[in-house]
């Protein structure tokens, strides 16, 4: 083969990448759209204005990781909610097994990736973190 | 045996099996919801059918059907799992399916089975349940609908418990468990009718929500209360004590506990438990290190026979035997005592003469096993509740009979056919030697009598107690004396008992001999149902007996050590778990006495009223920490292991007294299995125990008899004066000594101490249900909240002793009868 042929094919590639839409995002300007199925930091779903989780202790038993805290409380009418609901999103593998335990359909993981924080402590998200803004 | 085919398998069992116990037997496994092998057989659930050949592949239920010879059956054919499928979707129907908030979840049959047999859709239709919740005792939680009805509950409470709190009530559809008059429960809140409830209507409210199942682990225990010795499961998560689990399988009761066993466990993890070791610096007590205070108490142990000791009976055996060599050896002193000198006296002193060992001769098996009980007290129900589930089950299912002596009615007067003698209080020693007599007089004495020493003494001081004569002296008529003592002499087998404890002074050594002298007489001991049963108070007073921690050989008991504090003859005194203050009688003299002695070193659990006195507080670990051996009433050794690490800075008492043995230049054995090989040396009946062998189950320490007869006299009880009442102090069924006033179970039937009085002495006085009253006797006075009850008699007056906020021994000072005035 002509030693020169290469060459050119090289340069045809980079040529035509030159005029090509980039793939780099310039992130932190420019952000990523991520897909439905992502799973990024966990919420917590509202309906009627409280919690969906009835704390029913499925997720921290199913979780892999042992990263979620559930404390069950009874309410004024006896309905047991979650008094405690944390996630030590250091230890979280984002499995997403939880979010298919969940009988009650209370919990979601949403696109949210940006967790990166200053502090161990600032990991362990609380219910109030948690809960769908 | 009968010869039988389960799932094409020779099998063979019992004559008296069911289907169902006889393919357990083998095996084989047959699913059940509302069969439970300490209940009746039932049949109400269906899940067990099975198929007979015989019955030409009818479909029977295996839990009622007894099995029989060359029945061939087919415990899982297509047919039957169609069959239990369909009773599921129809069990389904109603059910609310709340699983994620339904505590039983993990632990639920109806769950389980539901996941077995894949019943993921109903094939029918129908609304669910709407009954209401029953949230009205801070202990059950009862919600009918997830109820399967398989009438466990109400059997449980009915052929075991014996209150008979629960029932079917209304017809088909709308058939529920309920109460009388479909009221809020209010019962004994033993709590058996949550351990068997299948599915989740019936939850135990101090655990609800605190943790899955499965979340907890398991840790075999025992019972830290009273002296039945009943098994535990305790269900820990996160070094917490959460609950306690019911196993089936568990001890001679078979799972079973009482009110203080079930829901007594919270003081365990309590807010209130010491965690690190106080000393008195300028008047007050401070925080402190272990080093600085086992210093303080070392130095102050260098005082020979100026130190004094008592321990509460609910240490293991192994710290007793620590306590007392560090006591004896190290210090040099024979000065300790346990259960304020005379809550073990029946035993160390009666039983000891009369049949030569300080230990019953009957055990708590004895008590389905014979054919007459003649119980010395109803309150033996209210000190040992479980032995009374025994009592409750053999007069209703083995036809044993029962006669009681009482100076007030109660639960066991109850059961069918009791024979309840209500007498004038204190006057038990005078009508049990009137049996005696009566025994003698009617020639009902046993031929083995003639070996017996102390037969001609008995028989002479007897004389002055015929029935005749001390009948109306007791409030009795002659008759019933002497029928009491006819039933008891010809029944073929009899086992007598009484329940012994700090608020029983008249249950003493007198007590014990008089009791043991009608089994003698009767030749009725020693023997399978025979017997007396001495029930002892703590979860180890029988181990602290055998242990020998009391006083001997001239040492002082523990009322002299109390006069030797105010004296100035002890100046150290060691206090391990008692709280004299509010337990002991006569409170102005042991405050005194208390506050006399120079130095005062408590362990305790909590900082009560005694340990507020002391001048170094120890901080110590309660049972669920610690590993040793308890003994029971009827001398049952059981091992205990820690279910959970220590809290805070506490330390076992075996600890403690080990690091004060070496201060003072002793040495002593490291673990509590060294400190149990020691006792297995050297204590009667223990020889051929280890913790080793004890691991399981626990075992029996034999103990020989050889009788006696001891003629006692009864001390003579001075009768009420007039317009004065009989105060006698006692148990009550949620308490036990000053311990259970941190579980919470108990404290929320029973928050507080009162008075209970009979209907005539309450309208006499004009006093109704809660009047706050005052309770005055020389000793002093009181207020205390007016019971008014139908199980008093007239002119006599019941107190318990449990506690702190209102202590009885403000007003009584260890008399068996009181009198007392009460005043609105
Ligand atoms: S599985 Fe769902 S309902 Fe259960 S505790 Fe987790 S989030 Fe709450
Ligand atoms: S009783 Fe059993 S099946 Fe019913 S809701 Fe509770 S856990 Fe689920
Ligand atoms: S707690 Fe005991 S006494 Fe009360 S209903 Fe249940 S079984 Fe009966
Ligand atoms: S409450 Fe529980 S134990 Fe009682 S009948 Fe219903 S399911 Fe059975
Ligand atoms: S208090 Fe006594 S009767 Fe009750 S569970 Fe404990 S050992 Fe058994
Ligand atoms: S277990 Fe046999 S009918 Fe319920």
């Amino acid at each position: 083969m002509n030693p020169i042929t290469p060459i050119i094919n090289g340069m045809k590639i980079t040529l035509k990448h030159m005029f090509m839409k980039p793939v780099t995002l310039q992130y932190p300007t420019e952000r990523p759209k991520v897909s439905q199925r992502f799973r990024g930091l966990h919420g917590l779903k509202v309906s009627h204005s409280k919690a969906k989780c009835v704390a029913c202790y499925l997720c921290p038993t199913v979780c892999p990781a042992k990263c979620i805290t559930v404390e069950a409380g009874e309410d004024a009418n006896h309905d047991k909610f979650a008094s405690v609901y944390e996630i030590d999103m250091l230890r979280c593998i984002f499995c997403g097994y939880c979010v298919e335990a969940c009988p009650v359909d209370a919990l979601k993981m949403t696109g949210e990736f940006e967790l990166a924080n200053y502090n161990r402590q600032d990991f362990i998200y609380s219910k109030e973190r948690l809960l769908e803004k | 045996m009968v010869n039988l085919t389960i799932d094409d398998k020779q099998v063979t069992a019992p004559k008296t099996a069911t289907i169902y116990e006889a393919a357990k037997l083998n095996g084989i496994k047959i699913p059940i919801l509302c069969h439970d092998k300490k209940l009746k057989p039932f049949g109400a659930c269906r899940m067990c059918l099975v198929e007979v050949e015989q019955m030409k592949g009818r479909q029977i239920p295996a839990c009622t059907t007894p099995a029989t010879e060359g029945m061939i059956i087919r415990t899982a054919t297509p047919d039957i799992v169609k069959a239990r499928k369909m009773v599921l979707e129809l069990l389904l129907l109603n059910h609310p399916l709340d699983c994620p908030v339904c505590d039983k979840s993990g632990d639920c049959d109806l769950q389980n089975l539901t996941y077995e047999y894949k019943v993921n859709s109903n094939r029918f239709t129908d609304a669910k349940f709407n009954h209401q919740i029953d949230y009205n005792n801070p202990l059950i939680e009862r919600d009918m609908n997830r109820c399967v009805l398989c009438g466990k509950c109400a059997r449980i409470c009915d052929e075991i418990v014996g209150f008979g709190a629960l029932t079917f009530i209304d017809r088909g559809i709308e058939t529920k468990i309920g109460c009388e008059f479909d009221d809020a429960l209010n019962c004994e809140f033993c709590g058996s009718c949550i351990s068997v409830c299948p599915v989740g209507s019936l939850l135990a409210r101090p655990f609800k929500h605190k943790a899955r199942f499965w979340a907890m682990t398991k840790h075999k225990s025992v019972c830290s209360y009273c002296g039945t010795g009943c098994n535990l499961t305790l269900g820990v998560k996160d070094n917490k004590v959460l609950t306690t689990i019911y196993d089936e399988d568990q001890g001679f009761h078979k799972g079973q506990l009482c009110v203080r066993g079930r829901f007594g466990y919270q003081f365990i993890n309590s807010d209130k438990r010491l965690t690190k070791p106080l000393v008195r610096k300028n008047g007050a007590l401070t925080e402190s290190t272990w080093d600085e205070a086992l210093e303080l108490v070392a130095a102050r142990l260098k005082g020979g026979s100026s130190v004094a000791a008592l321990a509460t009976p609910r240490l293991t055996n192994e710290e007793l035997a620590l306590f007392k060599k560090l006591l004896v050896e190290n210090v040099g002193t024979k000065n300790f005592d346990h259960a304020a000198g005379y809550a073990h006296a029946a035993l160390t002193e009666g039983f000891v003469r009369s049949f030569g060992t300080s230990a019953s001769s009957a055990s708590i098996l004895d008590v389905q096993k014979s054919d007459l009980l003649l119980v010395i007290k109803t309150d033996t129900y209210e000190t040992h509740p479980v032995v009374g589930f025994e009592i409750n089950m053999a007069v209703k299912n083995k036809d044993v009979k029962i006669s009681i002596l009482s100076d007030k009615r109660g639960k066991l007067s109850k059961l069918p056919g009791a024979n309840t003698l209500v007498h004038l209080p204190g006057n038990e020693v005078v009508i049990l030697n009137a049996i005696a007599k009566t025994i003698i007089d009617e020639k009902l004495v046993d031929a083995s009598v003639a070996g017996v020493t102390g037969y001609a003494d008995l028989e002479k001081m007897l004389s002055a107690y015929s029935a005749d004569a001390v009948a109306s002296q007791c409030g009795l008529t002659a008759a019933d004396i002497k029928k009491m003592a006819s039933d008891y002499a010809t029944a073929e087998k009899a086992l007598i008992i009484f329940p012994v404890g700090q608020a029983y002074p008249g249950h003493n050594a007198d007590l014990a001999s008089a009791a043991a002298n009608l089994a003698i007489l009767t030749g009725k001991y020693g023997k399978e149902g025979c017997g007396v049963l001495c029930l002892s108070e703590k979860n180890n007073s029988q181990g602290a007996v055998d242990m020998g921690f009391y006083a001997q050989d001239g040492g002082f008991n523990a009322a002299q050590i109390l006069d030797a504090c105010s004296t100035g003859a002890v100046k150290t005194l060691f206090i391990a778990g008692e709280n004299p203050l509010v337990s002991y009688p006569d409170r102005k003299k042991v405050k005194a006495a208390l506050d006399a002695v120079e130095f005062m070193v408590v362990s305790e659990l909590f900082l009560t009223e005694t340990a507020a006195m002391a001048d170094v507080v120890l901080p110590v670990c309660s049972f669920a920490e610690k590993e040793g051996t308890f003994t029971s009433t009827d001398r049952r050794v059981q091992y205990i292991k820690p279910a959970i690490r220590a809290i805070g800075q506490t330390r076992t008492d075996f600890k403690v007294f080990a690091d004060l043995i070496s201060k003072l230049g002793g040495t002593a054995p490291v673990t509590a299995a060294a400190q149990f090989e020691e006792i297995a040396a050297t204590t009667a009946g223990y020889k051929a125990l280890s913790h080793v062998s004890l691991r399981k189950d626990g075992a029996y320490a034999p103990a020989t008899a050889s009788p006696a007869l001891v003629a006692v006299q009864a001390v003579p009880v001075p009768a009420a004066e007039t317009g004065k009442l009989s105060l006698v102090v006692g148990s009550v069924l949620y308490h036990s000594g000053t311990l259970s006033q941190n579980g919470e179970g108990p404290m929320h039937v029973c928050p507080e101490g009162y008075i209970e009085l009979s209907r005539p002495d309450a309208s006499a006085s004009k006093i109704a249900e809660n009047d706050i009253i005052t309770v005055s006797t020389t000793n002093g006075s009181m207020q205390l909240k007016a019971k008014v009850t139908s199980r008093m008699p007239a002119g006599v007056v019941f107190a318990p002793y449990h506690f702190s906020d209102a202590p009885i021994n403000t007003v009584w000072n260890g008399a068996a009868v009181t009198s007392v005035t009460l005043a609105k």
